[in-house]
């Protein structure tokens, strides 16, 4: 009887340890398709959490990374017809008294006669002064911009940002 | 007792094979995201040799073109059925898309090149909330002529819903698709397109 239980309990503890491996190694890299791959997000939210000190203004920076192989429009784009990549926040409890995105990089674009573009890859950072009451708050918002690798382009996209703010 | 520990052996022998193909299978795709969407970036546009890129609405390769009807920049309707005869590269484009506006040019040229043998290029703008003056703004300050029409999210999910840009169909003169590309090929590329639809679908 007893040994029946520890039989019984080794299969179900082997079971519940392979599964969930078994299942994140099929999903780790993508069962997504290429249709997934055209609508999920090229840009990805580096900051989850600030720590400010209460009520005095500060300088934080929010940092993002653009997918290697892609880049996105810069905050100031060369043409007025390219999206901007624009970072919208709700402040909430917080002041935001100002923010100040990165200067872009340059980047061609090599097909027929070609084109200047003024872009964020890799990591890019976005400074804000920021002052907090005391306490834990979220700072939400959403980052919009739009990305390309070297012949095509996706439709811009809202990255959301979810940021913990505690204030000692 | 032998039979339940033949029972747990077999178990076992189960998830260890489970496991097996599921490591196998993350290091298989580990290996190929080394390789950053291949299918739809060639490494020189330019001068790359190499087949065109798949496309989202690649599966319509050899079947009957999805028929549209959408607005010119005139406010006229235009139809694909009203080039029925004719070769017909349908060009999905938008103004914040780079490397649509720098092979647009190519189309301009090719549709004087090849308008003895009917071929006809239609833009379908993908500026949702854009104004027909924009568009036509922005096609000017491109260099193109041939018709261009707006957006209807409708036409672009018959085409495979165009989650990328460019993204050109080459439709021959009996309404069949002959080949389609996502991103920008390179100008031999497309010519070579062009012409195996003017040879596609009878003279």
């Amino acid at each position: 009887m007893k040994r029946r239980f520890i039989v019984k309990k080794v299969a179900l503890i082997i079971t519940a340890i392979a599964i969930p491996l078994v299942a994140a190694a099929q999903i780790s890299l993508g069962g997504l398709d290429r249709t997934a791959q055209a609508k999920k997000q090229h840009v990805e939210l580096l900051t989850d959490s600030l720590q400010l000190t209460a009520n005095k203004p500060q300088d934080v920076e929010l940092r993002f990374r653009v997918e290697p192989g892609f880049h996105i429009n810069s905050h100031t784009p060369k043409d007025e017809l390219l999206i901007p990549t624009v970072l919208k926040l709700d402040p909430g409890s917080l002041h935001i008294a100002g923010e100040q995105y990165p200067p872009g990089q340059h980047f061609r674009l090599q097909i027929g006669s070609g084109e200047d573009l003024d872009v964020y890859q890799g990591e890019f950072r976005v400074m804000l002064r920021v002052q907090a009451p005391k306490g834990a708050t979220t700072l939400a918002g959403s980052l919009r911009y739009q990305a390309c690798d070297t012949a095509a382009c996706f439709p811009a996209k809202l990255l959301p940002v979810q940021i913990a703010v505690t204030a000692h | 007792m032998g039979r339940r520990l033949a029972v747990l052996a077999i178990m076992i022998g189960l998830v260890a094979v489970l496991f097996w193909a599921g490591i196998h299978n993350l290091r298989h795709r580990r290996a190929l995201s080394q390789v950053p969407h291949i299918t739809l970036i060639p490494a020189s546009p330019a001068d790359d040799n190499s087949p065109a890129p798949e496309a989202e609405g690649a599966e319509l390769r050899g079947k009957d073109a999805p028929p549209f009807t959408l607005t010119d920049l005139s406010g006229k309707q235009v139809s694909l059925a009203d080039f029925k005869g004719h070769p017909v590269v349908v060009n999905f484009w938008a103004t914040w898309c780079g490397p649509c506006k720098l092979e647009m040019p190519w189309f301009q040229e090719f549709s004087s090149k090849y308008k003895g043998q009917g071929l006809e290029v239609l833009g379908l703008s993908q500026d949702d909330g854009a104004s027909p003056r924009d568009v036509a703004d922005a096609a000017k300050k491109i260099g193109v002529t041939y018709p261009i029409l707006m957006p209807d999210e409708k036409v672009a999910k018959k085409y495979g819903g165009v989650d990328y840009l460019p993204e050109t169909f080459y439709i021959d003169r009996a309404g069949k698709v002959v080949d389609v590309t996502a991103g920008a090929p390179s100008k031999d590329q497309m010519e070579a397109l062009i012409q195996k639809t003017i040879a596609a679908g009878g003279a």
